[in-house]
C-alpha cells in the first residue's frame, strides 16, 4: 500500500506528479532548495521538506537526504519523475533498501538500459535492430581519440558522437568530415565528463532525414506489458526535442504494431516495470532502429495521455502499489501536439535566458492543457533548466490540432524574460510542419545561419507606439500587481502594467 | 511627445500625436484604458489588445502574437555602446581561453568556452582584431554581463 509519496523532484514535473498524488487520494511531500522556496511545486504538496545547500548535489540530486526526508515525514514511496535522480540505478536500489517503494522500474533495468552499451547488446539479442556504430570503450584521453578516429574510418561521416552514459542532447556532437572530429570528440568527452561524470562516447553512422519515433510501453507486475503507440519528436534543436506530437503523421497501423512489438520486447528483456519510453530512428524507408530506453516519465508523455486517455503517472501510482494497470485496449483518438517553452533566446542560438515573468498568461479554451511549473511574478534563474511550460493542445485531427496550437501560441502572453514562443509559432507555418515531412535535422537544415524574426514595419511601429504609449502614461508607475482583490484572486487584467526596477 | 528606443540594435524615433483619449503613430491609434491594457487600431482597420510590461529600461509589449523587447533611450543619453568587449551571456564558468593577449583573431573564431546551465558556449569574435587583453582563466566563475577579453577591431 501507498499512503504518502514523496516526489524527489522540481518544477513541472513536481506539479504534475503532486496533483496526480492528490487526484489518487494521496498524501504528498515535496522537496526542494532554498532557492526554490517560492515554487508553485510546494503549494501541491501536503509538507515539504527542505533540503539544504546551494548545489544540486546537495538537494535535488542528494539521495541520502531525500531518503532521510522520506522517512522523517512517513512517506512510503518515492517518484522520481525525470532528470534528477529518475535513472540512476544506486538511488532506486537504496530507495528499496530503505523499505521504501520505488515508483519506476527496478535498479537492474535501469542500470541495463542506461549504460547505452549494454543496452544495444540487450537488443541486438532480443531482436530490435540497432543503428550501426561503434563502441569506446577506453578511458585514457589519447587511446580514446584514436579509438575514435579508427571508429569513424569505419562508420563514414556524417557521425554522431554519443555521452556513454548521456541523454538530453549533453556531450552530443555531430561531425560532418574529418577536420571537425578532433575538436568534436573532445568536446563530447568533456561535457559527458561534467554532466554525467563518465567521458566515454561511442561513434554512430547519423542516419539523414530521419524521424525520431519513440514508444510509451507500460508494464505491471501482473504480468502485462503493452505499447500505448507512439509520439514523434524530430523537431530538436541543439538534440533537444522542441515540437512532440502523436500519432506520428507518416504511421501506418501495420509500423505501429511492428514498433509496438519492439518496444514491448525491449522491455520485457529486461523484466519492465512501470512506464517507459523506447526511442527509434525511422527512416524514409519505414526500417527502424532502437536509439535508447527512457526508464521513466518523460517530458513529452501528455501527448500519449491527450490521444490515448490513458493518464500515465496514475498508472505509475497504480502500478507501484501492485496492482494491474488500469488499461482496457489501445483506442488511438485525434491529434496532439506539444510544444515546449523554453526561456531562451532563439535568434541567438537558443541561449538560456533569465529574468523576471513579469507577466505570464497562458491560452484556455477547448483543447488546451498547460503544464508548468511557473507562474506570473515568478524569476527564472540560472540555477534549472529553463523550460517554463508545455503547452499540449488536442483535436480530432493533425490540421485542427495545427490550427489549435497556432491560435494557443498566439495568445501566450510572456512578458520580462524571452522566451522561444515567437520560434514555436513560426514552426507551425513551416511546409515540413504543416506536411508532417519533419526529420530530426530540420531546423538546423531550415536555419543554417540561425533563426532571425523580422517583424513587418506595422506590427514594429504598433509596438513602439504601444511602448510609447505606455511609457508617457506612466503605467509603469502604477504597480497594481502588489495588491489584492476582494476576493483574494490577482486579476490578470491588474497585472499588466507591474515594474520591475 | 517623442520617446526614442533601440530594437535589434536599431534606435527608432517615436512622435505620438494626441487626441483626447486617442494616440497615434505612423497611422496606427492606441486607446489607453484604465485598467492598464491598450487598444490598438491598425491602419488597415484591423483592432487588437496590447500588453506592456517595463523591466529595468526594456519595454515589453505583447501584440498580434508576437512579443517585442523595446529598450528607452533616455533624452540626452549617449547610445555610443560600441565597445570591442567580450561579455559572459550567463552566469557560468570558463571552460576553456583558446587566446592568449597580442594574438591576431579572426571573425568567428572561437575565443573561449564558457559553461553555463550545463551547456557549452562559445565567446566567438564579432570581427577580425588583436586580443589585447584576457580577464579571466579556465575554472574562474563568471556573472552574466562580465567582460571577459578585448579585442581591438582592425576596421
Amino acid at each position: 500500500m501507498i499512503r504518502r509519496v514523496l516526489v524527489a523532484n522540481r518544477g513541472e514535473i513536481a506539479c504534475r506528479i503532486l496533483r496526480a498524488c492528490r487526484e489518487a487520494g494521496l498524501a504528498s511531500v515535496a522537496i526542494y532548495a532554498e532557492n526554490d522556496s517560492e515554487g508553485l511545486f510546494r503549494e501541491l504538496a501536503d509538507q515539504s521538506v527542505l533540503l539544504e545547500g546551494d548545489s544540486i548535489a546537495t538537494t535535488y540530486l542528494n539521495g541520502a537526504a531525500i531518503i532521510q526526508a522520506a522517512k522523517d515525514t512517513g512517506a512510503d514511496a518515492i517518484h522520481p519523475g525525470f532528470g534528477f535522480l529518475s535513472e540512476r540505478a544506486e538511488f532506486a536500489q537504496a530507495v528499496m533498501d530503505a523499505g521504501l517503494i520505488w515508483i519506476g522500474p527496478s535498479p537492474q533495468a535501469i542500470e541495463q538500459m542506461g549504460d547505452k552499451m549494454s543496452a544495444r547488446q540487450i537488443m541486438k539479442a532480443a531482436g530490435v535492430p540497432v543503428i550501426p556504430g561503434v563502441e569506446i570503450e577506453e578511458e585514457d584521453e589519447a587511446l580514446a581519440m584514436q579509438a575514435i578516429r579508427n571508429a569513424a574510418e569505419e562508420t563514414g561521416y556524417p557521425l554522431l558522437l554519443k555521452a556513454t552514459a548521456g541523454g538530453g542532447g549533453k556531450g552530443m556532437r555531430v561531425v560532418h568530415a574529418s577536420n571537425e572530429l578532433e575538436s568534436g570528440a573532445k568536446s563530447a568527452r568533456r561535457e559527458a565528463l561534467a554532466a554525467f561524470g563518465d567521458g566515454r562516447v561511442y561513434v554512430e553512422k547519423l542516419l539523414m532525414k530521419s524521424k525520431h519515433v519513440e514508444v510509451q510501453v507500460l508494464a505491471d507486475t501482473h504480468g502485462r506489458c503493452i505499447h500505448l503507440g507512439e509520439r514523434e519528436c524530430s523537431v530538436q534543436r541543439r538534440h533537444q526535442k522542441v515540437f512532440e506530437e502523436a500519432p506520428c503523421s507518416t504511421m501506418t497501423p501495420a509500423l505501429r504494431e511492428r514498433m509496438g512489438q519492439a518496444a514491448v520486447a525491449a522491455a520485457q528483456a529486461v523484466d519492465y516495470v512501470g512506464a517507459g519510453t523506447v526511442e527509434f530512428l525511422l527512416t524514409e524507408d519505414g526500417s527502424f532502429y532502437f536509439l535508447e530506453m527512457n526508464t521513466r516519465i518523460q517530458v513529452e508523455h501528455p501527448v500519449t495521455e491527450m490521444v490515448t486517455g490513458v493518464d500515465l503517472v496514475r498508472e505509475q501510482l497504480r502500478i507501484a502499489t501492485g496492482q494491474p494497470m488500469g488499461v482496457n485496449e489501445l483506442n488511438i483518438r485525434g491529434h496532439s501536439i506539444e510544444v515546449r517553452l523554453y526561456a531562451e533566446d532563439a535568434t541567438n542560438n537558443f541561449l538560456p535566458a533569465i529574468g523576471p515573468l513579469a507577466v505570464f498568461r497562458p491560452p484556455t479554451g477547448p483543447g488546451i492543457r498547460l503544464d508548468t511549473g511557473v507562474r506570473e511574478g515568478d524569476e527564472v534563474t540560472p540555477h534549472y533548466d529553463p523550460m517554463l511550460a508545455k503547452l499540449i493542445v488536442y483535436a480530432p485531427t493533425r490540421e485542427e490540432a495545427l490550427q489549435r496550437m497556432r491560435r494557443a501560441l498566439d495568445e501566450f502572453v510572456v512578458l520580462g524574460t524571452t522566451t522561444n514562443i515567437g520560434f514555436l509559432r513560426d514552426l507551425c507555418d513551416v511546409p515540413e510542419v504543416i506536411s508532417g515531412d519533419t526529420y530530426t535535422s530540420m531546423i538546423d537544415d531550415l536555419y543554417p545561419n540561425g533563426y532571425t524574426y523580422n517583424p513587418t514595419e506595422d506590427n514594429l511601429n504598433v509596438a513602439l507606439m504601444t511602448a510609447a504609449v505606455a511609457e508617457t502614461t506612466g503605467m509603469h508607475r502604477t504597480s497594481i500587481a502588489t495588491q489584492v482583490g476582494p476576493a483574494g484572486v490577482v486579476s490578470p487584467f491588474q497585472t499588466l502594467n507591474r515594474r520591475y526596477p | 511627445m517623442q520617446h526614442e528606443f533601440r530594437y535589434n540594435g536599431e534606435t527608432h524615433e517615436v512622435l505620438l500625436e494626441r487626441t483626447p483619449k486617442i494616440w497615434t503613430f505612423a497611422n496606427h491609434c492606441a486607446h489607453p484604458r484604465e485598467d492598464g491594457r491598450i487598444r490598438i487600431y491598425f491602419e488597415d482597420g484591423s483592432k487588437t489588445w496590447a500588453h506592456v510590461a517595463k523591466v529595468g529600461d526594456m519595454w515589453w509589449v505583447h501584440h498580434s502574437g508576437r512579443i517585442f523587447t523595446l529598450e528607452r533611450i533616455e533624452a540626452g543619453a549617449s547610445n555610443d555602446e560600441q565597445h570591442g568587449g567580450l561579455v559572459a551571456p550567463m552566469p557560468g564558468v570558463v571552460l576553456e581561453v583558446m587566446v592568449s593577449a597580442g594574438e591576431s583573431v579572426e571573425a568567428g573564431q572561437t575565443l573561449m568556452i564558457l559553461e553555463a546551465m550545463k551547456m557549452e558556449h562559445r565567446i566567438v569574435a564579432s570581427e577580425d582584431g588583436t586580443v589585447t587583453s584576457v580577464h579571466y582563466n579556465a575554472g574562474d566563475r563568471v556573472e552574466q554581463g562580465t567582460n571577459l577579453l578585448d579585442v581591438d577591431g582592425t576596421e
